[in-house]
């Protein structure tokens, strides 16, 4: 019995994880490709999870807007233009634009008390307690390099799903402050990333 | 070219990239994409690093999300493409097996809180009977105990208010010299009663009862039996009376005789 249950888990976990490069991929995808499909889950929905889980902060509305986010990527592929942006831009902002909805329908209000905008992705990550990846030890530690005060707004934005002009509100500041504050977070990310 | 700086300084390409323009802006930005290079340069690095800063934070979906989400995306099967197949009926194949051993697993733990569950009722019916025992228990005693205050407080009114009970001292007969006990009478409220405290009979035994009688214009009236010898120590209140002129009690057989045997005469006296 309980080895059986451990081989079932052995082949699960064994089980390799599909990726295409950009342009196949996007092929793949427009054709319908079965492994379009498979390689845009599995080389996307870590990161689009953890977008969508740090928001929501709820497991199973987080898995449940994963799927309708999913569906609209791929029904609605049509419309996406690799000359505007990335693939995986265009994907954030459909999750984001899923994400706001939900954050400001009746029913997710009612059912969720107001999260603590100090409750940031750090604290998310400690309640986790996600194991850490061995190639991004090193990014983690150059990502204190980040300012505080430009991190939070950063993340108001890109991972708890408020506008710009909305975090400027939260946090009482002048938009164009917000608006610099973001600017400079990306800078030093992309002294880390490129 | 200076332009361009100032364009890029205003953070409007970082926004872009968060989708946080709205349509009228976005298509503003698009157009000044397509004419100038650098711009798409800079909003390749900027999506780059908002990437990479998101695959910092990327968390896991739980195992079993994938095959849900990938089974709600239409897609053409490409038949041509042997291995694909198997491994889309493989994958198929192991969700049942992996949903079996779930079942197993579930069967398995509700057993286990089934025995657990009856055994934790067993123990609390067995505690709920000793409960009930001991309640029992407690509601004689209180019963013993109200009779005793009773007793004891009859007995008191009888000594207090001598007024209204007159004390009718019973001496023994030749046959049985050491016998005596006392008779409380309340013609008013036709009360009589013995005081067991002061009984000095020999003890009866199990066939045998001493029964109380009164003299009413020379005729014997029973008053009721009762038990020399037990340990309560109360006033027993017997038939009730209107008037008499002398007591007198004799041994019986158990339950009482319509008339008194006089030779079983063991105590008597006047009022």
């Amino acid at each position: 019995m309980s080895t059986g249950i451990k081989n079932l888990l052995l082949t699960l976990s064994k089980k390799n994880k599909i990726s295409l490069p950009e342009t196949e991929l996007i092929t793949a995808i427009r054709n319908k490709e079965k492994i379009g499909s498979e390689a845009l889950y599995d080389m996307y929905s870590p990161a689009l999870y953890g977008i969508i889980f740090r928001t929501l902060q709820d497991e199973e509305q987080s898995k449940d807007l994963l799927q309708d986010a999913y569906i609209k990527i791929w029904n609605s592929f049509a419309s996406y233009d690799e000359s505007k942006g990335r693939l995986f831009t265009w994907m954030v902002n459909i999750v984001r634009n899923l994400v706001i909805d939900r954050l400001r329908s009746k029913d997710f209000r009612n059912s969720n008390k107001n999260q603590d905008i100090d409750n940031s992705v750090n604290a998310i990550d400690e309640q986790l307690n996600t194991s850490i990846n061995p190639d991004t030890v090193g990014v983690k530690d150059m990502l204190k390099s980040l300012k505080p005060e430009s991190k939070m707004v950063l993340d108001l934005v890109y991972f708890r799903g408020y506008t710009h002009v909305e975090a400027a509100e939260e946090l009482g500041l002048p938009l164009g402050t917000v608006k610099t504050r973001i600017r400079i977070a990306i800078n030093t990310l992309r002294k880390i990333f490129n | 070219m200076e332009d361009l700086k100032a364009y890029i300084e205003s953070g409007v390409l970082e926004l872009y990239a968060l989708g946080e323009l709205s349509p009228d802006e976005r298509h503003e930005v698009e157009l000044m994409l397509a004419r100038y290079p650098e711009l798409k340069q800079e909003l390749e690095e900027i999506e780059h690093a908002l990437a990479g800063y998101s695959e910092e934070y990327a968390i896991e979906p739980d195992e079993s999300l994938r095959n849900r989400i990938l089974e709600s995306l239409d897609t053409v099967s490409t038949e041509q493409v042997q291995p694909v197949i198997t491994l889309t009926e493989r994958r198929h194949y192991t969700f049942y097996k992996y949903a079996f051993a779930a079942s197993v697993a579930l069967l398995l733990l509700s057993i286990g809180s089934i025995i657990s569950l009856n055994s934790r009722l067993k123990e609390s019916n067995s505690r709920i009977a000793a409960l009930e025992l001991s309640n029992q228990k407690f509601t004689n005693r209180i019963n013993y105990t109200d009779r005793m205050l009773n007793e004891a407080n009859e007995a008191l009114t009888v000594y207090q208010r001598p007024g209204e009970y007159r004390l009718v001292k019973l001496n023994g007969t030749p046959k049985t010299p050491g016998a005596s006990m006392s008779v409380a009478f309340n013609p008013a409220k036709k009360i009589v009663m013995i005081d067991r405290a002061s009984l000095k009979m020999p003890e009866n035994d199990d066939k045998h009862q001493y029964q109380l009688w009164a003299l009413v214009d020379g005729k014997p009236v029973d008053l009721g039996v009762f038990d020399a010898g037990d340990s309560d120590k109360g006033m027993i209140k017997m038939k009730s009376l209107e008037r008499a002129q002398a007591f007198a009690v004799t041994r019986e057989v158990r339950g009482g005789s319509p008339v008194p045997t006089l030779e079983q005469m063991v105590v008597i006296g006047n009022i």
